[in-house]
């Protein structure tokens, strides 16, 4: 089990971030997620294994400075 | 510390007026060649078409200068104002005050917005805006006593130099036992000796019981400062609620302000964590994206890029409170405490450095081929205390390492300093020398524009391998990002006002990485939107970061997510709470625009304003050099066959070099066509006679300026 953005949910062995993004809306909007303190990139987003009872953020639009 | 003295040169008693929805109704005018004080009006004119802060600024100093002033002229005026939500307390980042004046690197007009508490204690001390002209033979100490209702120049000998202790030493002077009560200005030794003088501007951390500071970076406005012999500008208010401000409708203001307030609380820290790290976060972010420029942005990515992330300074800075204005719920603020120097006047010990911030880091670290935190630390720390713009000092020193590494000046030119990139020791050695005004630290300390100059005459350096190479345009040094795969962010440096800073448009994700402006039509419209709505904050003396680096939930459910319009229509309500003044999110943008046309009049007046100084060094736009192209040759030898239909067999990297720049310079071109006609300039980039008219600034000077240049009016 994981959260993200703070809910609950289901998690399995090898799970990729771009696994998880495919259970959201709009996922395309997604550059950056957070697993705990750790910002990981698009361009990681498919080779990045969601280690059980992370806490995932998935970060909005990244706007600069 | 040595004994200081301070006399009183003149004393200006006043009445403070009380401030009505926002507004203090009046600025203050200091001329400190005959240390004259006075107040002039605010009419109703300037409210209605310049709004406050930046506008307030722009008009005074249109007015202060003529079309040959330079920068260090006596009329050339320092304005410094907050704008009418200013100083509130309730609302997320609105304690932000506006400095502008005729800049030492560009010759025209540059702007700045800084954080710190003295554009609010300013205005509640009854000055909407501050305006300092004339030259001071003397060191002069400006103070303005909103308690004791008076300004008073001082004539001061014997305080210290650096920003770090005279800000420390002002506080307490003028404290009388509550030095929150006090906000500083100054400047240090590094503004006196180069071009790329920052302001520095206090609060006070009751936590940690000191002086803070932010800078009013760009452009060299800490050179005027000190040109005019001011060694610092003292603001003394009292207390601040959110009557202080007199809006018009508090009981609206305070539920649109705890609403921003409240989500900032809430989702900061599921989003980018910038209440505890700042931006510091993006380091990462945009190595990974090849957008963190590395010596002097040849690249956007280095392996060792984690080293100086936000993983590293989480650990390293203070945790606590680090609002640069009250009851400011992001917080970002960011510093290091017991900082040990290893060099310099402040070598062995500790210090407290406020900052760094991303642009720093970017600047003194990857763009010199630096990863080592503390070395930027320490940067960060002189930068500050000597009065000089990190990102300028950043891009400058860059310029020069790549210069070096490539033999267009050598040792004998250094004057036996080692320049190569990653040499942290000769880094932190031209900080120095640039404070000193000695050495070749004094030549870099004149920015990329000279250097080019300088290196060519005196060093018979190429002049065009340069022009390809060095990040300026305007005079003014880059920001901090890549821009070769980002046009909307070429035309975002390259279109701002004041020269390539990254406050007008921030565009690279949302056209590189989201691909939400395929076409020229909608990066043009990028071009208008965005500038017009960042130029909004510094009207009003806001920050800019509550309103898109923290956004709500659903806003990825939103028409156009990347405005975050939720927020931006929070803040149309905000304007007409505090202002009584009704308006809408669209009502922002016209304030905006006629503030922004003017200040593109404004620079027609100096001398640029034109299409030729939209121009942009190759660097920014593609690859100069082999090493370049071929580090990246998949990328380029891609857009060459699938986008610009070129058969690159048999083809040398150079030949492929010199058809790409063919390309993408007239794709910059063409931007810049689609954007004038957005913007409704003429192709020249001029504001038509429509335009002005339509935004009420078809002043008699305007037009006249129009007519010189070749518009019909």
């Amino acid at each position: 089990m994981i959260k993200v953005n703070g809910e609950k949910h289901s998690w399995y062995q090898g799970m990729t971030i771009k696994d998880l993004l495919n259970n959201f809306n709009k996922s395309h909007l997604y550059a950056v997620v957070r697993i705990n303190d750790k910002h990981i990139s698009m361009p990681y987003f498919e080779k990045t294994l969601i280690p059980d009872n992370s806490e995932v953020f998935l970060i909005p639009m990244i706007a600069g400075g | 510390m040595k004994e200081y003295k301070m006399e009183p040169l003149n004393t200006f008693n006043y009445d403070r007026p009380v401030i009505e929805k926002g507004y203090a109704n009046q600025t203050l005018c200091i001329d400190i060649s005959d240390f004259v004080i006075s107040v002039k009006p605010v009419t109703e004119k300037m409210k209605n078409v310049f709004i406050g802060g930046k506008g307030f600024d722009l008009w005074l100093l249109w007015n202060a200068v003529n079309n040959t002033t330079k920068w260090n002229d006596p009329e050339n005026a320092i304005c410094i104002a907050s704008g009418p939500m200013g100083g509130t307390p309730v609302y997320p980042g609105s304690g932000k005050s506006i400095v502008t004046t005729i800049s030492p690197l560009t010759g025209s007009v540059i702007d700045s917005n800084v954080g710190g508490y003295f554009g609010p204690y300013l205005k509640f001390s009854g000055f909407d805006a501050l305006e300092v002209t004339g030259k001071s033979l003397k060191d002069v100490v400006i103070f303005i006593d909103g308690i004791d209702e008076k300004v008073q120049i001082f004539k001061a000998s014997g305080l210290p130099d650096d920003s770090y202790t005279l800000s420390a030493t002002l506080t307490e002077h003028f404290a009388k036992g509550k030095p929150r009560n006090i906000s500083v200005v100054s400047t240090g030794p590094g503004a006196k000796n180069t071009r790329m003088g920052c302001l520095n501007f206090t609060w006070y951390d009751l936590k940690r019981k000191r002086a803070r500071y932010k800078q009013a970076g760009r452009g060299g406005i800490g050179g005027v400062f000190a040109d005019k012999g001011i060694k610092a500008i003292v603001a003394r208010w009292n207390t601040v609620t959110t009557k202080t401000n007199n809006p018009a409708d508090a009981n609206t203001l305070k539920d649109v302000g705890r609403k921003h307030s409240r989500e900032v609380v809430e989702l900061d820290p599921k989003q980018n964590q910038m209440a505890q790290i700042g931006t510091t976060h993006l380091v990462p972010i945009m190595n990974d994206f090849d957008l963190l420029p590395t010596h002097n942005f040849q690249y956007g990515q280095h392996s060792e890029a984690d080293n100086i992330g936000q993983e590293v300074f989480r650990r390293i800075f203070d945790p606590g409170y680090d609002g640069c204005w009250m009851g400011c719920t992001l917080a970002c603020s960011h510093g290091v405490k017991d900082f040990v120097p290893l060099t310099g006047p402040y070598k062995g010990l500790k210090v407290f450095v406020d900052g760094p911030e991303y642009e720093t880091i970017a600047g003194c670290g990857s763009n010199l081929g630096i990863f080592d935190p503390h070395t930027i630390i320490e940067m960060n720390f002189y930068c500050d205390t000597y009065g000089l713009d990190t990102i300028s000092v950043g891009t400058s020193t860059a310029f020069a390492m790549e210069c070096f590494e490539m033999g267009l000046i050598n040792e004998s030119h250094t004057h036996g300093m080692n320049l190569l990139f990653g040499n942290r020791s000769a880094a932190l050695e031209v900080v120095h020398q640039m404070a000193r005004g000695e050495g070749f630290g004094q030549i870099i300390g004149r920015g990329v524009r000279q250097m080019k100059v300088i290196f060519s005459r005196d060093y018979g350096a190429d002049p065009d391998l340069m022009q390809d190479i060095g990040m300026e345009a305007k005079g003014l040094e880059f920001s901090e990002y890549m821009t070769k795969e980002s046009l909307a962010q070429q035309g975002g440096y390259g279109l701002a006002l004041k020269g390539p800073q990254h406050d007008e448009a921030w565009l690279i994700f949302l056209d590189m990485v989201h691909n939400f402006m395929p076409t020229f039509e909608k990066k043009a419209e990028a071009l208008h939107w965005f500038p017009m709505f960042r130029t909004w904050f510094g009207l009003c003396g806001l920050c800019k970061l509550p309103w898109n680096d923290v956004v709500p939930e659903d806003n990825k459910d939103t028409l156009e997510p990347a405005k975050v319009m939720k927020h931006v229509e929070w803040y149309a309500d905000y304007y007409t709470a505090v202002t009584g003044r009704q308006t809408t999110a669209d009502g922002l943008i016209r304030m905006s625009e006629a503030v922004y046309n003017f200040q593109r009049i404004f620079n027609l007046k100096m001398g640029f304003g034109q299409r030729e100084h939209d121009n942009i060094p190759y660097r920014a736009v593609g690859p100069v050099k082999t090493v370049e192209y071929e580090s990246r040759t998949e990328r380029y030898d891609k857009q060459l066959v699938e986008k610009h239909n070129v058969d690159i067999t048999g083809k040398t990297t150079e030949e492929k070099i010199v058809l790409l720049r063919e390309f993408r310079e007239k794709l910059y071109e063409k931007l810049k066509d689609a954007v004038y006609k957005r913007r409704g300039w003429t192709n020249n980039g001029i504001p038509t006679k429509e335009t002005v008219k339509r935004l009420g600034i078809d002043f008699p000077e305007v037009l006249e300026l129009l007519r010189a240049h070749g518009v019909e009016t």
